[in-house]
């Protein structure tokens, strides 16, 4: 393992307690330039989470809470006239930062969660018909609600597929409540964090985890999945392309993270889920999950003829 | 420098096991020094490549040479001719792989080896054989494969594999060539039994040469009837008869006046005035049957009197006899059909009666002269003479032994009134002298009599210890009527062969193991199936000659012409093309496992029948995980073997594959050996009887 990500993992462990597997997702996920997605109930360490990893890797970091009457200006920015120097001004709106906190992301309307969908993708944000490049790296964590709250859009299919993964937190162990609950409040931890990794050194390993291999087995394996969820009859609709490029990418930066400079099919079903489970829908319209874990026990690892 | 290109070392054993398996019948059959120097030259050769020895330059190789050819010479006289020209190819080829080392070497090797193989042929045909020779050849072949297989390290066995399935692909044109290929008769005749000695009857007789035939258990012929197989006492097969007695030795002879053509009828030849008479008389024929032969390196052919071929080569002689126009040097089949009819039309000519009586003129075996003039003398007719005969045979001393005591200068007197102890030979001889000293003219026919049935094919059995003969006589009014001597003094020899007769006199005609035998039941099946498979093989097979060929295309071609033979062959080898399309289009759109998946795929296999529940979903390290749980004395080998799985199957940079490949077969082995259970059952049963 790298050693500088291992560090910059155990010191968000020790802010985020007991969450081990998904801070390491989260790593991962920012290691393969994906956009994180974390859905959850208010008050699970959502934030919290974002936060102490802005920290660790000493990332520009904006956080935004969304609303329902927020506007697309409120997170792009805004051009005002200047009197003095008789020009429009730009104002940098939350956006142009490294990591951008978008909190409760479905509060807002459809028309301003699709803000975000050029800013996500082409990683530049159009203002007043100019172009502006956005700073590199650049990340979105969006934390949800899940959807049956009260007051909240459900995201648009097309912005979904943009997350890389979602992960949730859930409830902590007792343990680690009790743990929780006897210490000082985490965000104040977070907030007095110092970095483990300049942003530099994380744009470098970001390039290691391209080169991390994938064998020819291990592709064959992510493609029976794919098409598996193409032709099963599981899903209402397959897994797109992106997805697959995504989940190899997923898989790439976790073994980057576990150490290794090969991918494995243990690698891929650790981030099966976190990867598809909300881009496709099961056709029976059960939870998700368990149709990213039909679609897990109905592949072979290794080809049997 | 140029670059040479070298035999691959993969590709050693199969090239030299292959030169071994091509020369190894020829060994077996060949002169006593060819046995010897063939596996030393090729054990040579091995330690030459296993870098013991050097290769020889030509100062060794070149004496080599001569030596074999000088050894060639001594043992056959010559270098030519099929015998010393196989003896000497075999030698020299081994000597070719003394030079093999650049890759064009090994191909001249591999193609030697092929003709090799195919020369075996020239001196055996049998099943055996010819299996033998399917199996030399996938050697041979994957050598073959070998030599072209660029990657190295290869495991032999694959290149096997291949050359077999290659072969197998092969069989079903081969078939199609087989059947429908036009078979053209040979350029020249190639003389290979030359030194083989004739087998079965020879043109002459003297006492001790039918009993010598009778010690051999060979198979002469085997007779397949189109209808119902006539009783032993009918089964007369008519091969040769002797017309001329010197004293002691009856031979087959014509006598001067007569000429060959007015003799013997072929078909598409001059039709003599005898055969149109007995075409005329024939009713309907009386046995259908099809006589498939052995080799015996001469013309004679058997059948029941009176016999009618309507093969192209073979025509009927006026002793009634079926003969061939060249030798029988391999398996030859005839179809026959035979008439029961009197044959006195033919009619007897001057000459043809003196011929029939004649006996040496300087007055030998006085005594048995006398008696034969006295009795015809004081005989109603020929008929009774006759009958007393035969009867004077039943009721005197007479014994049928195989081992008959030595006759001096006249045979018959000695025979007829001292030792009384002879076989079919004696009693036949001295019966027609009997009857020539009385006037009546007789003739000893040679031939077979008897014959086993076959319940397998229902086809009939007739072995060289069958050989009898007996004799004919010309009854006025009557013509030629058959009188076996043999069969008044022991009635056994003909109605149940050989065996029982000589049982009766308490003798065997088999001696030591093939005797011994007989009497076991289980040997006896065996025997008959192993005669059904040959007999088989000699007629689908072996007989499938150019007239064999013409009658079974037109069967289904109705006339056979070239432009229909060709659009046949045509046809089934399109049909076998597209059969072969198909199956590669199926192949090729499943991809194949390589490997290290097999691999897998066995070490799986091997869990679950020891019952290590598996499911496809998981990852090499939960299959190790799981399996551990079950048998842990497998554990190590286990995570070993998954890691080696993962390096394979994962990792980027691979070196020495073929260390892997070992690696992980080994490992699978060790994990094989190491699944033993545990005293607890398993781990959920101990969890149920915890709780």
């Amino acid at each position: 393992m790298s050693t500088t990500i291992g560090r910059a993992i155990s010191a968000v462990s020790s802010v985020v307690l007991g969450k081990d597997e998904q801070i390491r997702l989260a790593v991962a996920c920012m290691l393969a330039r994906g956009h994180l997605l974390i859905e959850d109930l208010p008050g699970m360490g959502k934030t919290t989470l974002a936060h102490a990893l802005a920290r660790v890797f000493s990332l520009d970091y904006r956080r935004v809470q969304f609303t329902s009457d927020m506007l697309p200006a409120d997170i792009l920015g805004v051009s005002i006239y200047d009197p003095d120097t008789r020009q429009f001004q730009l104002r940098q709106g939350p956006v142009f930062a490294q990591l951008l906190l978008a909190d409760e992301v479905n509060r807002a309307t459809p028309k301003t969660q699709g803000a975000l969908l050029e800013a996500m993708e082409e990683r530049q944000v159009t203002l007043d018909g100019v172009s502006r490049p956005l700073p590199e790296p650049f990340f979105v964590i969006a934390t949800q609600n899940p959807v049956t709250q009260a007051g909240t859009f459900p995201l648009p299919e097309s912005q979904l597929d943009r997350f890389l993964m979602r992960i949730s937190l859930g409830y902590p162990s007792a343990e680690t409540e009790l743990a929780l609950l006897s210490g000082s409040d985490r965000r104040d931890h977070a907030s007095t964090m110092k970095p483990e990794i300049s942003s530099a050194e994380l744009m470098q390993q970001m390039e290691l985890v391209g080169k991390v291999h994938a064998s020819a087995d291990l592709i064959d394996y992510v493609q029976r999945l794919l098409a598996h969820s193409r032709d099963s009859g599981l899903f209402v609709v397959g897994l797109s392309p992106r997805a697959g490029l995504g989940l190899l990418r997923a898989a790439r930066a976790w073994a980057f993270v576990a150490g290794r400079d090969y991918v494995t099919p243990e690698d891929v079903q650790v981030v099966l889920g976190p990867v598809t489970a909300h881009r496709i829908q099961a056709s029976t319209g059960g939870a998700s999950a368990t149709s990213t874990q039909q679609l897990l026990e109905a592949v072979p690892v290794v080809r049997r003829s | 420098m140029a670059r040479v290109y070298q035999v691959p070392r993969h590709a050693f054993p199969w090239l030299l096991a292959g030169a071994l398996l091509a020369s190894l019948p020829h060994l077996w059959r060949g002169p006593l020094w060819l046995a010897v120097v063939v596996p030393v030259l090729l054990g040579w050769r091995t330690l030459i490549q296993r870098g013991v020895l050097a290769m020889p330059g030509k100062l060794i190789r070149f004496p080599l040479l001569l030596a074999v050819i000088g050894a060639t010479l001594y043992s056959h006289g010559t270098v030519l001719g099929p015998e010393a020209g196989v003896t000497l190819l075999v030698a020299a080829f081994a000597l070719k792989m003394l030079e093999m080392f650049r890759l064009r070497d090994a191909y001249v090797a591999i193609i030697l080896a092929s003709f090799v193989l195919a020369t075996t042929f020239l001196f055996s045909r049998d099943p055996l054989t010819t299996l033998y020779i399917g199996v030399a050849l996938v050697v041979v072949m994957a050598a073959l494969v070998g030599i072209n297989d660029p990657e190295s390290g290869v495991s032999p066995w694959r290149h096997l594999r291949q050359s077999g399935l290659m072969i197998l692909q092969a069989l079903p044109l081969m078939l199609v060539f087989f059947v429908l290929v036009p078979r053209m008769p040979p350029l020249w005749n190639l003389q290979v039994n030359q030194q083989q000695a004739k087998t079965g009857m020879s043109d002459s007789m003297s006492p001790g040469e039918i009993s010598r035939l009778s010690r051999q258990s060979g198979i002469a012929f085997r007779v397949e009837f189109d209808g119902e197989v006539p009783p032993p006492a009918q089964r007369y097969w008519r091969g040769l008869t002797y017309g001329w007695f010197d004293g002691r030795r009856w031979s087959q002879a014509l006598p001067p006046e007569v000429r060959q053509q007015e003799y013997l009828r072929f078909p598409n030849g001059p039709s003599p005035e005898w055969y149109e008479r007995l075409l005329a008389e024939r009713g309907e024929p009386d046995w259908r049957y099809r006589v498939v032969m052995e080799r015996t390196g001469q013309q004679w052919l058997y059948a029941l009197s009176v016999p009618f071929s309507n093969r192209q080569e073979v025509g009927l002689a006026r002793d009634l006899r079926l003969v061939r126009r060249t030798d029988i040097e391999s398996t030859f089949d005839y179809q026959v059909d035979s008439y029961q009819m009197p044959v006195a039309h033919q009619g007897l000519p001057e000459w043809e009666r003196r011929f029939y009586t004649s006996l040496p003129q300087e007055g030998g075996n006085p005594r048995a002269t006398q008696m034969a003039k006295d009795w015809r003398a004081s005989a109603t007719g020929d008929g009774a003479y006759i009958t007393r005969l035969l009867l004077w045979f039943n009721q005197e001393e007479f014994y049928y032994t195989l081992e008959p005591p030595l006759l001096g200068e006249n045979t018959v007197d000695e025979f007829l009134f001292r030792t009384r102890r002879g076989f079919c030979e004696h009693y036949a001889s001295s019966f027609a002298f009997m009857l020539r000293a009385a006037g009546i003219p007789a003739r000893i026919v040679a031939g077979y009599q008897g014959g086993e049935l076959n319940p397998l094919g229902n086809h009939l059995l007739v072995r060289q210890y069958d050989a009898h003969v007996w004799v004919e006589a010309w009854l006025p009014g009557q013509g030629w009527v058959e009188f076996d001597p043999t069969g008044a003094v022991a009635p056994t020899r003909i109605e149940q062969g050989l065996d029982a007769a000589l049982a009766e006199y308490g003798e065997s005609a088999l001696t030591g193991l093939a005797g011994a035998l007989r009497g076991v039941p289980l040997f006896a099946r065996l025997s008959l199936l192993a005669d059904y498979i040959e007999f088989g093989w000699a007629k689908w097979v072996l007989g499938y000659s150019q007239q064999n060929q013409l009658e079974f295309l037109s069967r289904w071609l109705g006339k056979v012409t070239p432009q229909r033979m060709v659009m046949a062959l045509a046809a089934v080898g399109g049909v076998i093309m597209l059969a072969m399309l198909l199956w590669m289009l199926w192949r090729v759109r499943r991809p194949r496992l390589v490997w290290w998946q097999r691999e897998h795929r066995r070490m799986t296999q091997m869990l679950s029948r020891r019952g290590v529940p598996l499911a496809p979903h998981l990852t090499s390290a939960q299959i190790v995980q799981i399996a551990s749980e079950y048998f842990p004395a497998a554990g190590q080998p286990l995570q070993d073997w998954q890691r080696c799985y993962d390096t394979i199957a994962y990792r980027k940079e691979i070196t020495e594959p073929m260390v892997l490949r070992r690696q992980l077969r080994r490992l699978r082995r060790l994990v094989g050996r190491r699944l033993i259970r545990p005293i607890r059952l398993n781990p959920k049963t101990d969890l149920q009887r915890e709780a």
